[in-house]
């Protein structure tokens, strides 16, 4: 039996912030990842642009050998009559771009960019506070609802007005306020619906395609960024620098259990049967798993249970890796620099929606929404939705390779090799509750002081010593290490209180 | 100029709302006249005879959330409001049926055959529901300040609200929040299996709006159901003597009785200003009344797009007003009968014909319902709320034949590929009910002496519900509270002073409730006696 300040468990990007940054702060921590290898399912997510600027600062990511590569164009939209359309990270230039799709959408572009960062850097506010106590507020509640406050006044009536009204929104509704042409506004508002069980129509969608442009540089385009050598160097460098900072990363060590006593939370016992104990549990898996699997029912009490259960985290999101021979060529994109970014094919609204539509049904799209990323000009890495839970790999690899050949074609030829994890797939290989690829939905019902459930918002759960530091928590999922650094900051709260 | 006539106040509109409006304003003592456009008082709550000797209320038909305050201070009893008890939905399925009743035991009992755990969760969830409702109520009394600056003096009023929602036990709290922002079909996933059960609960979700069981944002009208029954005025659900004409009649008979004048065939053409603010308005037929105050019950496109000359209004707020989302999505089916319907997954003429029918077999049929509609199409096979007045008030019709009304979602304003609401879709789309009606109940087509099928376009142009949108204006998250009817003008006033809104469009909102048309009143009145009134 050993003794540490933290166990965290899950050995993703948020728990190795957490770890990191606790451990900078001196503490004894330990991270227990059940995996061979850290990084969880941030090694297939396409892009990292959203990790946030103040976690690779404090961490010092870039002296452990991350490196960002921001393209200059963040997003091409691929266009079934017409050329491609590119969202560069200069709006004026988007706009100039826009001019030969649509002059009138071209004229609203670059004041919409600035709309949108208005009302998302109110987010991004958001996203750094722990979300107050909606029953009793703290002192410290009080103070950071002032700051709020006084954000929210300094966006003016107008703007204030507009953050209230959009955040319900549906994403489709909020573009088309905006722009008029199908493809423009089907490229803006699926972002709205990325790995999640809304379509653009659906209420709160504008909240997801807000709160994506609320980290790092963001706007219309979205922040975009790449991991030079691939998502996996993320994580190395996120453990390089836990390590350096002193907290102990072991893989292939699987959790059996959270030790309750005396109603607290005072360690764990792996598979093997070790035990350690810990002042506190950071958990970055995600909540039902955490609170239904790991926690013993008796002391969860069936209350809780009960809630955990209902936590929304029906994945409908698959992720298709293709190894290819050599650079697809995409039809209007023969400078390279436009295959930089993200590569999204563009439909209609409705035609998203009704990509959309097969997920209440347990279906798999006829034609998936597709998010894509070339990394090394041959390895095409893409978010696929929406699959269904159990879909055949080999199906929805096809389909996805047909989508993309509408646009590339000659793409089925190049492939050598593929890799597909459906819901399911994602499920069994990374252990998230309904493979759910941001652990809980991000609808406004699972959205701040109620992320993942109302009353577990503020990083704790149900347990005293028990914490949640992963996607499930708030601000939610993506690779933006918020949850992680959320999270650390208020575990290291308590622990200095003696708590 | 024809004539001029000087009032206190004018009320635009008389539907339920513009009349409660009048009753209250006159019984301050205030001189007010209301304007009717058509020749029946009533709006959306209106009783006509479509067939000859067959009386239908044409298209709002039930009444749940009528404010037991207004029935109160109008004396409603005594100018003839009556409200009949409906009991019960029975919705037909495939060779069996669900049908729950008022009485719980029965209800319980009739669960337990299709799932033993909903059985048990359905008095749970009641319960739960009937405190959420109790919490929630105060909100439909409440002015939304304008979210748009922090003036005290417009929040503290939502002071005593926050205090009993922290005040909640824990779980309220968490069903609050669930309410507020979870789909219908998501949210009663939590407590229910049975899957006709989870459909015919979740319709009450979607009625009106154009959403699905499965769109966030629609669990909050499951409340209403429950807000009827903790009123104590009468349990969930009702009709109203003489059909929802009858509530307006009373109300116009009460507010004749205070001293209001109203007039009938008077169709306002303009909202008259002077200098930004109001001074009356010109009737179509050129005549001029003079007020101080005029309120609307119109919705805000009528308002402000038609009823105000262009340059009263600055760009912002119009871009405002145009954003705001009417997309109707309800059509209506009236029947003259010559007989009652027979149901084969229950034949026979008894009491499951005397509530709610509804036509909601799963979850996936409300849904696939809906998408059809998403994509500009009415539903192939729509949801359809049914119910057949006459069982309960016989007087409806001639001895022995029926009435029947039914309300079908989802039939969207907007067609695709430039179709239009034309007789021949029209014609289609009541053919569609009928085939729908006839897969339960066989034969319905025998039985038809009369019909009248409202698209959503006639919605429209009968009653002035732009875009037929029966609450005049989406009750989507973005469209309540503070936003409604344009954001930051929430408070029933609107930029134009003297100008009031005093309908459906204004918070909460619409139904036949009569709450927008009070508070209003109750504003307008308490800014007359802070003396911030001219006249």
């Amino acid at each position: 039996m050993s003794r540490r300040d933290v166990i965290v468990i899950g050995g993703g990007h948020n728990g190795l912030v957490t770890a990191g940054l606790l451990a900078r702060r001196g503490l004894d921590v330990v991270v227990v990842e059940r995996r061979e290898r850290t990084g969880g399912i941030s090694e297939l997510l396409p892009t990292a642009g959203r990790l946030r600027r103040s976690v690779i600062d404090a961490l010092k990511l870039r002296s452990h050998g991350l490196e960002l590569i921001r393209p200059e164009i963040r997003m091409l939209a691929l266009r079934d009559d017409g050329d491609p359309i590119a969202f560069w990270s200069d709006a004026e230039r988007t706009a100039a771009a826009l001019e030969q799709v649509d002059p009138l959408d071209a004229g609203a572009y670059v004041a919409y960019d600035r709309h949108v960062r208005a009302l998302s850097g109110f987010l991004a506010r958001m996203n750094r506070t722990t979300p107050a106590r909606l029953d009793k507020a703290t002192p410290r509640d009080v103070v950071e609802g002032l700051k709020l406050g006084k954000a929210y006044r300094g966006l003016g009536a107008r703007t204030a007005r507009e953050l209230t009204r959009a955040l319900p929104m549906a994403a489709a509704d909020f573009v088309r306020e905006w722009f008029r042409d199908d493809a423009i506004c089907g490229a803006l508002a699926a972002r709205g619906t990325l790995m999640t069980e809304l379509g653009p129509w659906s209420a709160g969608s504008a909240l997801v395609l807000l709160n994506d442009m609320a980290e790092g540089d963001g706007g219309a385009a979205g922040e975009t960024a790449l991991v030079r050598g691939g998502p996996q160097a993320l994580s190395d460098a996120l453990a390089a620098a836990a390590r350096a900072a002193g907290a102990e990363v072991r893989t292939g060590t699987a959790v059996e259990q959270l030790i309750v006593e005396e109603g607290r939370i005072t360690g764990i016992t792996l598979a093997g049967g070790e035990r350690i104990d810990a002042l506190a549990v950071a958990s970055s898996l995600d909540p039902k798993t955490t609170l239904r699997t790991l926690l013993d029912p008796v002391a969860a009490g069936p209350r809780t249970r009960w809630r955990a259960a209902n936590i929304r985290t029906r994945g409908h999101a698959a992720v298709v890796e293709l190894e290819l021979s050599g650079t697809p060529a995409f039809r209007g994109a023969d400078d390279p620099a436009m295959l930089a970014g993200r590569i999204v094919v563009s439909r209609g609204i409705d035609d998203v929606e009704r990509a959309f539509d097969a997920s209440k049904y347990g279906e798999t799209s006829e034609r998936p929404q597709i998010e894509a990323v070339l990394e090394d000009e041959t390895r095409l890495r893409a978010i696929v939705q929406w699959v269904a839970r159990d879909a055949a790999e080999d199906a929805v690899a096809d389909l996805a390779i047909g989508e993309l050949e509408r646009f590339a074609p000659g793409l089925r030829e190049l492939v050598t090799g593929r890799r597909v994890l459906t819901p399911a797939g994602l499920e069994a290989e990374y252990g998230m509750s309904g493979g759910h690829l941001l652990h809980a939905e991000p609808g406004l019902d699972q959205f701040f002081a109620w992320r993942p459930v109302l009353g577990m918002a503020r990083y704790r759960l149900s347990m005293r010593g028990l914490y949640l530091c992963g996607s499930g928590a708030h601000p939610g999922g993506g690779i933006t290490g918020g949850p992680g650094e959320n999270a650390a900051r208020e575990i290291a709260r308590d622990l200095e209180r003696g708590r | 100029m024809s004539t001029e006539r000087r009032y206190d106040a004018i009320i635009i509109g008389g539907g339920h709302n513009g009349l409660v409006t009048a009753a209250y304003l006159a019984r301050a003592g205030m001189r007010v006249v209301v304007l009717e456009r058509r020749e029946v008082l009533g709006g959306a709550a209106v009783t006509e005879e479509i067939v000859p000797g067959f009386r239908f209320s044409v298209a709002s038909y039930v009444v749940s959330l009528l404010r037991p305050e207004i029935i109160r201070d109008l004396d409603l009893g005594r100018h003839g409001l009556q409200i009949l008890p409906l009991d019960g939905t029975f919705t037909p399925l495939d060779g069996d049926y669900l049908w729950r009743v008022n009485d719980h035991g029965t209800t319980f009992r009739e669960l337990r055959r299709w799932s033993l755990s909903d059985a048990e969760a359905y008095e749970e969830y009641g319960r739960l529901m009937v405190h959420m409702a109790r919490f929630i109520k105060p909100i439909l009394s409440v002015v939304p300040p304008d979210q748009g600056r922090i003036h005290p003096a417009e929040w503290i009023s939502l002071g005593p609200l926050a205090r009993s929602f922290a005040e909640l036990p824990r779980r309220l709290r968490d069903t609050f929040i669930q309410v507020m922002t979870m789909s219908a079909a998501d949210f009663l996933d939590q407590w229910f299996e049975t899957d006709p059960l989870k459909a015919t609960m979740s319709a009450s979700g979607i009625i009106g709006t154009f959403q699905g069981v499965r769109s966030p944002g629609t669990a909050y009208v499951l409340l209403h159901h429950y807000m009827g029954e903790i009123d104590g005025a009468f349990r969930a659900w009702g009709i109203p003597k003489g059909g929802t004409g009858g509530v307006s009649l009373a109300i116009a008979s009460a507010a004749q009785s205070l001293g209001a004048e109203i007039r009938t065939e008077a169709p306002v053409a303009r909202i008259d200003t002077a200098d930004g603010r109001v001074v009356g308005v010109t009737l179509e037929s050129g005549e001029e009344l003079l007020a101080d105050a005029v309120l609307s019950s119109a919705d805000s496109r009528v308002t402000f797009e038609r009823l105000l000359e262009p340059g009263v209004l600055d760009d912002e707020f119009l871009t405002d007003v145009r954003r705001y989302k009417f997309r109707g999505s309800s059509a209506k089916v009236n029947l003259a009968l010559s007989g009652l319907p027979e149901f084969s997954c229950l034949p026979g003429t008894g009491e499951h014909l005397r509530g709610a029918i509804s036509f909601s077999p799963s979850v996936d049929y409300m849904e696939r319902a809906y998408d059809d509609a998403k994509y500009g199409r009415p539903s192939r096979r729509p949801y359809i709320d049914m119910i057949i007045p006459t069982l309960v008030d016989p007087d409806m019709a001639p001895p022995g034949q029926h009435t029947m009304s039914c309300f079908v979602q989802y039939a969207p304003y907007h067609l695709a590929d430039g179709a239009e609401w034309d007789d021949a879709a029209r014609d289609a789309l009541g053919e569609t009910v009928l085939d729908t009606i006839e897969e339960r109940a066989p034969g319905i087509r025998e039985l038809i002496i009369g019909k009248q099928v409202l698209t959503p376009l006639d919605i429209e142009r009968r009653i002035g519900l732009s875009e037929g949108n029966i609450f005049q204006g989406e009750l989507s998250l973005e469209q309540l509270f503070f936003n409604r009817p344009v954001p930051g003008f929430a408070r029933f006033r609107t930029p134009v002073d003297g100008l009031w809104m005093c309908g459906s469009a204004a918070h909460p909102g619409g139904g036949l409730m009569g709450a927008p048309g009070r508070i209003a009143a109750l504003e307008l009145l308490g800014e007359r006696k802070r003396g911030r009134w001219r006249s």
